[in-house]
């Protein structure tokens, strides 16, 4: 497999692309990039210093590579929510339907982090997330960031439906990824959106979620 | 194919359960023998999909509802709407035969727009777990079963929604755990009864 050639960052609209998200173990930081790397363009958007990620590339991600790549973005879910509902912007039914979503992705952080281990993987690190100032002081920023990471989880978990390999495995990640499209609808109509935007959920190749998730990985 | 030699092809790979005992989720696969192939995976589904848009058929012509409401419950009819469509579709193009609608009947489900919030309520939520109770029979099928979850996720939506106008609590009301849960095609199809005239399905 041709490694991937490295990309320049691209502008991105929310954070202006900062980078938020910083992995503790370079090893950690390796396995994002893994699975980054394994499709491609990914891990152009994973900031490295040292070592080449590309020498990870792979044909194909295992489940445990999936499991990992979930878990990730798990952890930015919860992180996000634990921060968000720190910042006290919310109240009422508001708060009453966003508290649960915390507790949710903190759950499948818990069932991720199992799941590997039971598989006999290594989990990945839990990353150090440096969200922007403003993002949870303010309740529309709050949500609207809430709103981009549910809809990214919901076409994250149905992109990779069609590669998991064991029918134990995708039995379990489509019962969360579930949960993230009822999270999704929830946060769109909190925002005077859209909560059915289409009849069918999207999907998105790992590239792409990496991609998005950029904004927030820092090393 | 049954759904038994589809699983254990699986079970190859990963030792069976390990995952699901850890996830502490209450998983369950369909019965064995629920379905005898994916063409029956489908007709089951169709035939969800038929109550689920003839009801919002006859509840949305009831007048029932207004503002925020009455238009979101116009778009769920035509999500179910599209979902017949795309179902019945994809049968004809595996060589199946598409079963009928069923005949139904929703009894008192339109008296009221609380009634009708609520038999919409319960039908999304037994949807939500019919799909994934159904999803690893199709396994094997890797465009069927992602086109499945692809719905699955749309009635996950339509469910919390619909727990939000009707005001449920959020946690067992809006949302259902941190974990969707299956139900096998039995329990499925014996929630669905009282609605069901008739029908061809089994």
């Amino acid at each position: 497999m041709q490694p991937p050639t490295p990309e320049p960052r691209p502008a991105y609209a929310l954070f202006d692309g900062r980078p938020v998200m910083a992995f503790r173990e370079e090893s950690s930081r390796r396995t994002f990039i893994k699975g980054a790397a394994l499709v491609g363009v990914g891990g152009a958007f994973v900031a490295y210093t040292a070592g080449d990620p590309r020498a990870f590339a792979q044909d194909s991600a295992s489940d445990l590579e999936i499991l990992n790549y979930a878990l990730t973005l798990e952890y930015l879910e919860a992180e996000f929510y634990t921060q968000g509902l720190a910042g006290n912007v919310l109240s009422g039914r508001d708060l009453e339907l966003v508290t649960p979503i915390r507790d949710h992705e903190k759950a499948h952080v818990t069932a991720l982090t199992q799941t590997v281990q039971s598989l006999g993987g290594k989990p990945a690190e839990m990353p150090k997330f440096m969200f922007p100032e403003g993002t949870f002081t303010d309740k529309n920023m709050f949500l609207t960031a809430a709103s981009m990471f549910e809809e990214l989880g919901v076409t994250a978990y149905h992109g990779q439906v069609p590669l998991i390999q064991s029918a134990e495995i995708l039995g379990a990640a489509a019962a969360i990824a579930g949960v993230e499209s009822r999270h999704a609808a929830v946060i769109a109509d909190l925002l005077g959106g859209d909560p059915f935007p289409a009849p069918f959920e999207a999907n998105k190749p790992m590239a792409e979620v990496l991609a998005a998730a950029g904004q927030f990985i820092q090393s | 194919m049954k759904r038994r030699d589809l699983i254990r092809g699986a079970a190859t790979v990963i030792p069976a359960s390990i995952a699901l005992q850890m996830l502490g989720t209450k998983f369950a696969f369909a019965q064995d023998g629920d379905f005898d192939n994916p063409v029956d995976v489908l007709n089951y589904a169709l035939t969800l999909e038929y109550l689920e848009a003839e009801f919002y058929r006859q509840g949305n012509a009831a007048s029932l509802l207004d503002g925020k409401a009455a238009q979101y419950l116009q778009k769920i009819q035509t999500d179910e709407e599209a979902h017949v469509m795309v179902i019945t579709d994809t049968i004809n193009k595996l060589g199946g035969s598409p079963v009928p609608a069923p005949e139904v009947d929703f009894g008192q489900a339109f008296a009221s727009s609380a009634s009708y919030l609520d038999a919409a309520y319960t039908f999304e939520n037994l949807g939500v777990s019919a799909y994934l109770g159904a999803a690893p029979s199709l396994f094997a099928e890797k465009e069927l079963l992602s086109a499945a979850a692809s719905i699955f996720g749309v009635e996950a939506r339509h469910a919390a929604i619909l727990g939000v106008l009707l005001e449920k609590p959020a946690e067992g009301g809006v949302y259902m755990g941190a974990t969707e849960t299956p139900m096998s095609r039995e329990e499925v199809l014996q929630a669905a009864a009282p609605f069901i005239v008739s029908t061809v399905t089994r």
